[in-house]
């Protein structure tokens, strides 16, 4: 898409980073955590080969050792493609990691604008814009902001899809 | 002293403190399972009982953190709902978005003279619309009548009368393409299914237990040529008992205007009713089998907005011959004859791949492993593919011709959606890994009506930028590239 969009203007907090490793690093350990206990479990499966048998621990450390690159990039692959921007009363915003997701929700257009912040955000000071369109396809989700940003773009939004009041749908 | 104009400072509400007295109530049967189990695993010690009385107590608290922690208010024309609990969340609803307001009393909610108001926003999802859990039924009252800014009209959904003007009589000789769509076909099959609930459900009535439930399966086990009989003939009756089915319900279909509503009627034993206001009609969608491909028939349902179900309730036609139902949607909507434009060569070789290259890793392990059937099975399966492959590749297509945008795809039942332009709410582009691969992408045109969204599946990066610019140059211009 390099040739067609161009990118959106603002990136989300640095911060994310830290959130997004956060998240990665939660997701892996209950991830191998489940693997051992399954492992300490295990032990007692006849059909499973001797070898396996005396090392059950291996699934948890080949699992870990596997994600471990993909925890190291996520956050920074992430930072890199979450972009956003208002411009135009139209919301543009771009996210994903190993897939993309381009999104143009027009001000216009918009039901209802969501600010949240989970306790992991709130750790790092950091929030969620959600808008909602009638249409899931024309809905955003904003990630990673930091939450002042958040809340003056929150407000903006809700003021001016007031302001604009077309109710085409 | 308050300057003129002003508006009074609204003061942010809370839900009844009465739901205190609910919620615990409502999360106990959650609770149960443990408790019990507590319970009879401590032996009804004191121990015990104080874990017990810990986690009810725990509920109690739970419910009066939520219900402190929570407050609404409405000003400024919008409603706000914010939760500051560990999470802090605000959802800002603009009232004029409100499309409906729905005021539940729920049994233990009526016993507190308590109400549940949902709002409906038309908003995509579940959780994403509105709810007041736990007000008086006089706020609740209140609220819908401030919430509630305009309601539409509601319309009497009675048979054809004279005045009414008949678009279409659906022949009777149609009925015979109904099985083309492959509806209802699995009918003698939910036919046995149901007798056999039904069967279970009445057995008790009439002495029967489930003793002899198992005897009789016994007994058919018993004889496998009666079991294999039966088979052949359900699969024998499918395609008659199909067509009866579908001749029932689609029935003398008329389809007529009558003010404002377009009107489909149908059915043999009930007569089935639906009005759809023509101004909410946003466009159609055309769907056909390959069967009916080659007979030259299709269906059509019409595209509302703020309709439910709309694949049963927007139906415009049954199964019926291609130009009829070119005429109805050119009536229900507008005519649309331009032209799909193709996607690029890039889509019809991963088209291809995913209809081929599942079967040919298949065929490959099992005859690796040994089991030369099944091998052979799925590379008859894989070649099959090529010919799925290569017609999904010519079923994509998108176009727009100045007013509506249309776009198809599908495997075997191919859909070609057209809807109008002012009906697009926002634009999703997405692309998997492999997609970014092809330098294809999915671009999605939001909709506030039907399905939400409409695919135009592996497009070309430029092309997809392209076409959602066309239809809204408006919205698009700032960041396309030039």
């Amino acid at each position: 898409m390099r040739d067609a969009l161009r990118d959106p203007a603002n990136q989300v907090s640095p911060r994310a980073r830290s959130l997004w490793f956060a998240e990665a690093v939660i997701v892996t350990v209950l991830l191998v955590g489940g693997l051992v206990l399954l492992s300490m479990w295990m032990t007692g499966w006849e059909f499973l080969p001797q070898w396996l048998l005396d090392r059950t621990w291996v699934a948890g450390l080949v699992i870990g050792l596997l994600l471990i690159p993909f925890v190291l990039a996520e956050p920074v692959v992430r930072f890199a493609v979450h972009r956003w921007e208002l411009a135009a009363d139209v919301v543009y915003a771009r996210s994903g990691w190993l897939s993309r997701k381009w999104v143009f929700v027009p001000v216009s257009r918009i039901q209802t604008v969501d600010k949240a912040q989970g306790w992991l955000e709130r750790f790092f000071g950091l929030a969620t814009v959600e808008i909602r369109t009638a249409s899931y396809a024309g809905s955003s989700t904003i990630k990673g902001l930091d939450y002042e940003v958040a809340a003056r773009l929150a407000e903006e939004l809700s003021r001016r899809a007031q302001e604009l009041r077309d109710d085409a749908t | 002293m308050s300057l003129p104009f002003q508006e009074p400072v609204p003061e942010a509400a809370r839900l009844s403190p009465k739901l205190l007295l609910i919620d615990p109530i409502r999360v106990l049967p959650s609770l149960l399972v443990p408790l019990a189990g507590v319970l009879v695993a401590g032996g009804f010690s004191p121990r015990s009982f104080i874990w017990a009385a810990l986690g009810v107590a725990g509920s109690v608290l739970y419910a009066v953190v939520r219900w402190a922690t929570f407050s609404y208010t409405i000003t400024g024309g919008r409603l706000e709902l914010s939760r500051a609990f560990i999470g802090r969340s605000t959802r800002v609803i603009p009232l004029e978005r409100i499309r409906g307001v729905d005021v539940t009393t729920p049994f233990l909610h009526r016993l507190l003279g308590l109400a549940v108001l949902k709002l409906d926003t038309g908003a995509g999802g579940d959780k994403q619309e509105g709810e007041l859990d736990g007000i008086t039924v006089e706020e609740a009252e209140r609220l819908r009548a401030v919430l509630l800014s305009r309601h539409a009209p509601i319309v009497q959904e009675r048979p054809a009368a004279p005045g009414d003007h008949v678009f279409l009589r659906v022949p009777r000789a149609w009925l015979r393409y109904g099985p083309l769509s492959g509806a209802y076909l699995f009918t003698p099959f939910a036919l046995v299914a149901g007798a056999v609930g039904l069967a279970f459900q009445w057995g008790g009535e009439l002495g029967l237990d489930e003793d002899d439930a198992v005897a009789v399966g016994e007994w058919l086990w018993g004889h496998p040529l009666l079991l294999v009989g039966a088979a052949v003939v359900l699969v024998v009756l499918m395609p008659f008992l199909g067509a009866a089915m579908y001749a029932v319900f689609n029935w003398n279909f008329v389809l007529f205007g009558r003010g404002d509503h377009l009107v489909a009627e149908r059915g043999l034993v009930n007569r089935r009713v639906v009005s759809l206001e023509r101004r909410r009609i946003r466009g159609y969608e055309i769907a056909e089998s390959p069967l009916e491909r080659q007979a030259r028939v299709a269906r059509l349902w019409a595209v509302v907005t703020g309709l439910g179900d709309s694949q049963t309730r927007g139906q415009l036609l049954p199964v019926a011959p291609r130009a009829a139902v070119d005429d109805i949607a050119a009536e229900a909507v507008g005519p649309f004859s331009e032209a799909l434009r193709p996607h690029p060569p890039a889509a019809r070789r991963r088209r291809l791949f995913r209809a081929i290259a599942p079967w040919v890793v298949l065929a490959l392990v099992m005859y690796a492993l040994g089991y030369a059937l099944i091998g052979i099975a799925a590379t008859v399966l894989a070649v099959a593919g090529i010919a799925l492959g290569l017609d999904r590749y010519r079923s994509l297509g998108h176009t727009y011709d100045g007013t509506r945008l249309s776009v198809r795809s599908g495997s075997l039942r191919r859909a070609q959606a057209v809807v109008e332009r002012r009906a697009v709410v926002g634009w999703t582009i997405e692309q998997s890994w492999f997609q970014r691969q092809a330098g294809l992408v999915t671009v999605i045109a939001g909709v506030g009506a039907g399905a939400g969204g409409y695919k135009a599946i592996d497009a070309g990066e430029t092309q997809a930028a392209a076409f959602a610019a066309e239809v809204t140059p408006d919205w698009m211009a700032p960041f396309l590239k030039r």
